[in-house]
């Protein structure tokens, strides 16, 4: 029965009250399992190898290393200083490969290029390849994933 | 007491029902992440057996703190119930008084 | 707006035959309906093992080099795990525990007499089938106490003359215990068990919806008309508090209690002291321990495995035999049915001295 000021009925407010109460219930053992089935990001902070591996290199080549669960790629330029990138196509995720002779990065799934700073220049890929920042400390050479200084050093 | 002032006292002393469990818990978890985090270490020491617990003050509180809420909650989903079967079991009876008569 | 999809659905579904259906089953009220809370408590149970499982496969490695591993890592590093894999084993437990109280209502006020014989026997395989999953799922940690209670396991089979040697191959994939059995383990727990509960839960319940609820002996000896109160929504309000407090209690014991994990298991390493299969598979270990080496000119525990094997064929051909419940036969088997149960409990009690 519903009066005429009321709003609802109060049978409607009890099963108002109860669908409610069951999914606040619910939506609390909600929170562990969205939790549980998207865990944390993997990429590390950042990386620290040893120098001596990556310090005769000669200018224009690259040297793979680790970053997390994605390929990293370590360049030197002509003018001796370093730069890191993350070796990901930024069109769908393939791991690019570098043409020493043409001195650009190659996407072999669809065709994509990279001029040798990681601009894209043709094919899909929408973005440069994503930079990383890195800084030498006595023996360390320390990539980051983020980093105030300069994106490359001597 | 008006109804205004019977609401807000109702809404203050809810929130501090639930802010003396926080309380009362973050007390708690002191005690209990000190006992879990020697059998941790134990456990890392000996590398034999793995115990799951809370790894810190936080996610310790946080469990006391849902353990509180999901009772509450069942209690309160179980007197709700009671009501809907209350009205139910009426309406049944009712139902069968007005067949019986006619 | 709900009305127009139900209709929607109706259409083309044809479910307003489950739906009139539904609102017009009745549940009889006497004093001992509180059993016909357990058969939806086992679903509950089921369903909560359904969804954990499906996240620890998101995460579990199946082989000998993973498995022990993937665990440690579902407990440590992926956020709140070992709350999902202890709701896991204690759900399994309720869930199997509650499979046993479910049966002993059918059992004891003889439900199982004519027309529910196949909702028995379609009952016991599921009994079989929860506890298979246990079993299997309990290797799956691969730590050395899982496979140590999997080697004893699986060689019990062994006992039975001619087949036994098979039923333990083809349980462990091989002579041993390996990684294949790991493998197939995992398969079983996962896949294939599932299937079969599935169609025979669908059997289970289509029968019991068909045939209605059954009243005990006491009742139909009355032979006057019970109470019955309607399915929707009467039954279901009382049986959602239920379902609430043993959410609760199965949460509570989950976080306050969650099971270890112990190192990796080494295949040529020898037994550890002090294993033991889990508490449901208890009363049939104290059973093969407490008989001798030697009884006659049989092995004992061929003889132990056979009379098991026996008992477990009789229980599920009770509907055959016991058809003349109110006679002298009936009360003779409810009194062996109590002998049983007593038994069970002594046994699980004292394999835990």
């Amino acid at each position: 029965m519903k009066l005429k000021h009321s709003l609802f009925t109060r049978r409607e407010f009890l099963n108002g009250l109860l669908g409610g109460w069951l999914g606040a219930l619910l939506a609390s053992f909600l929170y562990p399992v969205i939790k549980f089935v998207f865990p944390p990001t993997r990429e590390p902070d950042q990386v620290i190898l040893p120098f001596a591996d990556f310090r005769d290199m000669s200018p224009g080549s690259v040297k793979n290393f680790l970053w997390g669960t994605k390929p990293g790629i370590l360049k030197k330029k002509d003018d001796g200083s370093y730069m890191a990138f993350v070796g990901v196509c930024t069109h769908l995720d393939c791991n690019v490969s570098y043409l020493e002779d043409q001195r650009k990065f190659f996407c072999a799934c669809h065709d994509g290029w990279y001029d040798e700073n990681g601009l894209n220049i043709g094919g899909p890929p929408p973005r440069p390849l994503r930079r990383l920042f890195l800084s030498i400390e006595g023996e360390d050479l320390i990539i980051k994933r983020e980093g105030g200084e300069r994106a490359e050093d001597q | 007491m008006s109804l205004r002032r019977k609401k807000f006292l109702g809404t203050f002393l809810l929130i501090s029902f639930f802010l003396s469990f926080f309380i009362l818990e973050y007390n708690f978890a002191q005690q209990v992440t000190q006992e879990e985090q020697e059998e941790a270490t134990q456990a890392k020491e000996g590398q034999e057996k793995i115990i799951p617990s809370p790894q810190n003050i936080k996610e310790s509180t946080g469990i006391y703190v849902f353990v509180a809420w999901m009772w509450i909650a069942i209690f309160v989903l179980i007197y709700i119930l009671k009501l809907k079967i209350r009205e139910v079991d009426r309406l049944l009876k009712l139902r069968f008084l007005s067949a019986t008569k006619k | 707006m709900k009305t127009g999809i139900q209709s929607w659905l109706d259409e083309r579904f044809g479910l307003s035959i489950i739906t009139k259906f539904l609102k017009e089953k009745t549940v009889p009220q006497h004093k001992h309906s509180i059993w016909y809370y357990t058969g939806s408590a086992i679903l509950l149970f089921f369903t909560i093992q359904i969804i954990t499982g499906f996240m620890l496969v998101f995460y579990y490695k199946p082989t000998p080099e993973g498995a022990n591993e993937s665990v440690a890592r579902i407990m440590t590093e992926v956020p709140l795990g070992w709350i999902i894999r202890s709701v896991h084993s204690w759900s399994a437990s309720f869930m199997i525990a509650f499979v046993f109280i479910h049966l002993l209502s059918p059992w004891l006020s003889k439900s199982y007499r004519k027309p529910r014989e196949l909702t028995w026997m379609s009952g016991v395989f599921l009994l079989v089938f929860s506890l298979l999953s246990g079993f299997t799922g309990y290797l799956l940690p691969w730590d050395d106490l899982s496979l140590s209670a999997t080697k004893v396991g699986t060689d019990i089979p062994r006992s039975i003359p001619l087949v036994g040697v098979w039923v333990t191959k083809f349980l462990r994939g091989g002579e041993d215990v390996t990684g294949d059995t790991l493998t197939r383990f995992f398969g079983f727990h996962v896949s294939i068990i599932p299937v079969f509960m599935f169609i025979l839960l669908a059997v289970h319940i289509y029968l019991i919806q068909k045939q209605g609820m059954s009243l005990p002996l006491s009742a139909e000896a009355k032979k006057e008309k019970v109470r019955e109160i309607p399915f929707w929504p009467n039954f279901v309000y009382r049986e959602m508090i239920v379902w609430l407090l043993l959410l609760g209690i199965l949460f509570s014991l989950a976080i306050f209690f969650p099971p270890s994990l112990e190192k990796a298991a080494e295949l040529m390493a020898p037994a550890p002291e002090g294993i033991k299969p889990e508490w449901y598979f208890l009363f049939l270990f104290q059973t093969l321990k407490i008989f001798p080496a030697k009884i006659f000119f049989l092995p004992g525990d061929t003889l132990a495995v056979l009379l098991i094997l026996l008992a477990g064929i009789l229980f599920f051909s009770l509907p055959l035999i016991d058809n003349k419940p109110a006679e002298r036969k009936g009360k003779i088997i409810t009194i062996i049915a109590l002998v049983l149960i007593v038994y069970a409990v002594v046994m699980t009690v004292w394999s835990l001295l």
